[in-house]
């Protein structure tokens, strides 16, 4: 009999391309495309006050001024004529997970999103489609003056100056296309305020959910950690898969104060009709710290790199990152960082994954800037390619504008081991157990800096594209 | 002539703020007073040298292989932002690219070609001497060919006085067929008001050997190019380039390993100091084709920076369409270490003697290798009475 584990094939998504069926009773879709019409629609829709009506229109201008990037992969087929810009569920969000409609909680409980949260988390955003369905925080969790809720009720709330002062000043929309974009028909996301000194002992998390066909997710998140505050905040993504494109274009400002500590990990599935155009960006005062860790496994294609300001003395960042391009994907993911305080620190550690024909890139930009004095800045970065139908492709940049600094980089491309099979082999394990272990055993640094949970689900993932068994 | 060129362009582009994606040369009312390849010291036996040849003529020699690597690549995926097409015309792809062609071309550059018959093997270096004065404009084309199991050592020296201003370009392209080795060194101490760029490109069949060995001291302002094809079984490059960028010198390098053949071996090696308010622009790439299969590659670069208004910036790539090959890349840019400072304090060397001894080594070691005595020794003055 055959070994299926020889055949190496897509992974098992059926959990994530259960689809909702979307119906005109309970869902109010925007018309396809985007005119300034949408957007003041779209507005009109969200109970905007009158300056992010004003701030739309002025992203939507951008927007049409900045060209396509001649760098990334190929975005021919996003037509944003095609793309819904907001769809959503007729009900209200719900902050008891009973009340929220049935087919949305039965997605979620398949994803297992309720029972995360009564297990291991401090809180839970749901958003589906254009809006959160769903946000909760435990009670001991705000008593200690932690903000968790969604980006709409804090901009129209107590919470709306800090807004309007935070929101897109740290990602401008002239950043580039997308960042436009997103500035001209955000809807939905998170925004979390931890206080001065306040330690969240377990994560946060907002787990975002497409389900729309031809539409798409512009989620804003919005997270300000306070002066020697700490928090982890865990993000999820998913959609079911259809033959048109979908366009998820989120952006995430994190804002970490003096001695302030921030985990940000993400764990992306979209679906492979999906393209994922990110935005994520941190700024980290004096002796604060940034961490990033994110696995990318969906989507067909994807641009993504989270970005540090280290502007504080002392402010450190570490990005760990994992990419896994199969068949029919084009993933571009890395990191950038900038060092502008003296002694700061940044390390940036990636593994990438080619197979069936997937095309894999890190690309990286480390900036080191006159007043960095005493700044170090490591990279690393490794590839495996599975085949040689696949591509890898690595390009870092570094741009060091003082001599008091010590900037490293280190790169390798390479297979599996034939010496490493074989010894695995001599142990009694098969061809592909072998492989599977040492690719696991690749993707380790990654997944041991998740939460366990989290950890068990990447290894999941990498083991059901390794094995043909999904 | 106004000169207004687009160089030195990375095989993939990446992030337009990092400004890394390929350099210009605008440089108006240059003066071209001299076309061609000074005529050699001493004509070593073997070695048959053409001048003024007809360039398409001369460069005819890469078809074949220009037409079996564009078939190669055919409908195989890109790397994301994707420019190998710009070069695409080029007989053989060159590390500053076609505009350099062109500018060529349209000076009425004419080429010399130096070419060794098979399995003639010439101790001897053939060394090309530019001596270039103050106000010259010089460009000059060749191609080197080594016939199947044949050997040659190149030197090429671009000298000026100190203070002497000009320009001067060069374009250099090999073809290296089965068994044959060609060394290559090109020594660049022209003025400090000079203008320089110098583009190489080269193809080496089966076990072909290419090394290179570089140092770069003088020009204002200074564009290099290196695109080398290892296009046979077992074909190997080897490159050490070392360079001093002092005061507001500019440096900008594209250096590309293309390995096409089986078990093609690529090591370049990138020593380098800057001093003043100097500034380089590195970039490497290593590009494993389909079918490379058993490639290694290794690029490293070790830059020393010396003052704090220094500009160093870097892009090491790595682009790979094959399964089977090994490919390393490494940087390490800052100051002296501690524990080399340490060591040196320890036995009565000051901080600043340390440095200089440590700018010294990374340039001897490769002035040692010069095998041409007026050249090494010349050199060799220069090392050890420099001030940085």
């Amino acid at each position: 009999m055959e070994d299926n584990k020889n055949v190496v094939v897509d992974v098992d998504r059926s959990v994530y391309d259960i689809k909702d069926i979307e119906t005109d009773q309970d869902f109010y879709r925007e018309k396809e495309g985007l005119t300034e019409d949408i957007v003041r629609h779209v507005s009109e829709e969200k109970n905007d006050p009158e300056w992010m009506l004003e701030f739309r229109l002025k992203c939507l201008k951008i927007y049409n001024e900045l060209k396509m990037p001649e760098w990334g992969p190929d975005i021919d087929g996003l037509d944003m004529d095609k793309i819904a810009t907001y769809v959503r569920h007729k009900s209200d969000m719900k902050g008891n997970w009973e009340d929220v409609p049935e087919d949305i909680k039965n997605t979620f409980e398949r994803l297992g999103i309720p029972q995360a949260e009564r297990e291991s988390l401090a809180g839970v955003g749901a958003q589906y489609d254009s809006e959160l369905v769903y946000h909760n925080v435990k009670d001991e969790v705000a008593a200690q003056g932690v903000i968790y809720t969604d980006i709409e009720s804090a901009l129209r709330g107590e919470y709306a100056d800090m807004i309007k002062e935070h929101f897109m000043k740290l990602v401008p929309p002239t950043n580039h296309k997308f960042a436009a974009l997103h500035g001209a028909v955000w809807s939905g996301g998170s925004f979390v305020y931890v206080p001065k000194n306040v330690k969240v002992e377990i994560p946060l998390q907002s787990y975002f959910r497409l389900n729309a066909a031809g539409a798409g997710q512009f989620e804003h998140t919005l997270i300000i950690v306070d002066e020697g505050a700490d928090l982890h905040f865990i993000e999820g993504c998913s959609a079911p898969k259809y033959n048109v494109a979908n366009l998820h274009a989120g952006c995430v400002e994190l804002f970490v104060a003096k001695n302030a500590r921030l985990r940000y990990s993400t764990i992306e599935n979209w679906s492979k009709n999906m393209y994922n155009l990110n935005t994520k960006r941190a700024i980290v005062e004096e002796g604060g710290v940034m961490e990033w860790v994110s696995g990318s496994f969906g989507s067909h294609t994807g641009y993504l790199y989270p970005m540090t300001i280290l502007k504080g003395e002392r402010s450190k960042m570490e990005y760990t990152g994992i990419t896994f391009a199969g068949k029919g994907q084009n993933l571009d993911t890395g990191a950038k960082v900038v060092h502008q305080g003296a002694d700061t620190t940044s390390v940036i550690t990636t593994k990438s994954i080619s197979k069936d024909g997937g095309i894999g890139t890190y690309r990286s930009s480390v900036v080191i800037q006159p007043t960095a004095k005493r700044a170090k800045a490591s990279v690393s970065c490794d590839s495996l390619m599975l085949d040689s139908i696949s591509r890898s492709d690595t390009v870092p940049g570094m741009d060091i504008r003082t001599n008091d600094a010590d900037v490293g980089h280190e790169a390798k491309i390479g297979r599996i081991s034939d010496e490493a099979v074989f010894y695995l082999m001599s142990r009694g394990l098969s061809e592909a157990d072998a492989r599977a272990m040492i690719v696991s055993g690749f993707a380790d640094p990654v997944s041991k800096e998740l939460p366990l949970e989290y950890a068990v689900e990447m290894n999941n993932l990498i083991k059901l594209e390794m094995s043909g068994n999904g | 002539m106004d000169l207004n060129l687009k160089v030195n362009v990375i095989p993939a582009l990446t992030y337009n703020k990092l400004q890394l994606n390929g350099s210009s040369i605008n440089e108006n009312g240059i003066d071209i007073t001299s076309v061609g390849t000074p005529d050699p010291e001493r004509l070593p036996q073997g070695v048959d040298i053409r001048t003024g040849v007809d360039t398409e003529e001369a460069e005819s020699i890469f078809a074949c292989y220009r037409e079996k690597m564009l078939k190669a690549d055919e409908g195989l995926p890109k790397p994301n932002g994707d420019q190998s097409y710009r070069n695409d015309n080029q007989s053989t792809r060159t590390g500053m690219g076609i505009e350099v062609d062109e500018l060529l071309d349209k000076a009425g550059v004419r080429s010399d070609v130096y070419y060794v018959a098979e399995d003639v093997k010439i101790d001897e270096p053939l060394v090309l001497h530019y001596e270039l004065s103050d106000g010259d404009g010089s460009l000059s084309r060749q191609i080197i060919h080594l016939k199947e199991n044949s050997e040659l050592t190149v030197v090429m020296f671009y000298e000026s006085d100190e203070e002497a201003a000009g320009f001067q370009g060069v374009s250099t392209k090999v073809l290296v067929e089965k068994n044959a080795k060609l060394k290559l060194f090109k020594i660049q101490k022209l003025g400090n008001k000079f203008l320089h760029f110098d583009d190489f490109g080269g193809v080496v069949d089966d076990n072909g050997k290419v090394e290179i060995v570089q140092i770069e001291l003088g020009a204002i302002k200074n564009w290099n190019g290196v695109h080398i094809t290892l296009f046979g079984k077992e074909a190997s490059f080897l490159d050490n380039t070392g360079y001093l960028c002092v005061g507001e010198q500019q440096y900008d390098m594209n250096y590309i390993a293309e390995h096409r053949g089986k078990k093609t071996v690529s090591d370049m090696y990138f020593r380098g100091v800057l001093e003043g308010s100097a500034q380089k622009v590195f970039r490497d790439t290593l590009d494993f084709k389909s079918g490379c299969s058993g490639a290694k590659g290794n690029e490293q670069e070790d830059t020393l920076l010396l003052t704090p208004e220094v500009v160093n910036r870097s892009m090491p790539i790595i682009l790979c369409q094959e399964e089977d090959v090994d490919g390393t890349h490494g940087a390490t840019i800052g100051q002296l270490s501690e524990d080399v400072l340490f060591y040196m304090n320890s036995r009565g060397i000051d901080d600043e003697e340390a440095k200089k001894l440590m700018v010294r080594a990374r340039l001897e070691s490769l002035v040692k290798m010069i095998p041409d005595g007026a050249t090494a020794g010349k050199m060799q003055y220069f090392v050890q009475n420099m001030n940085a």
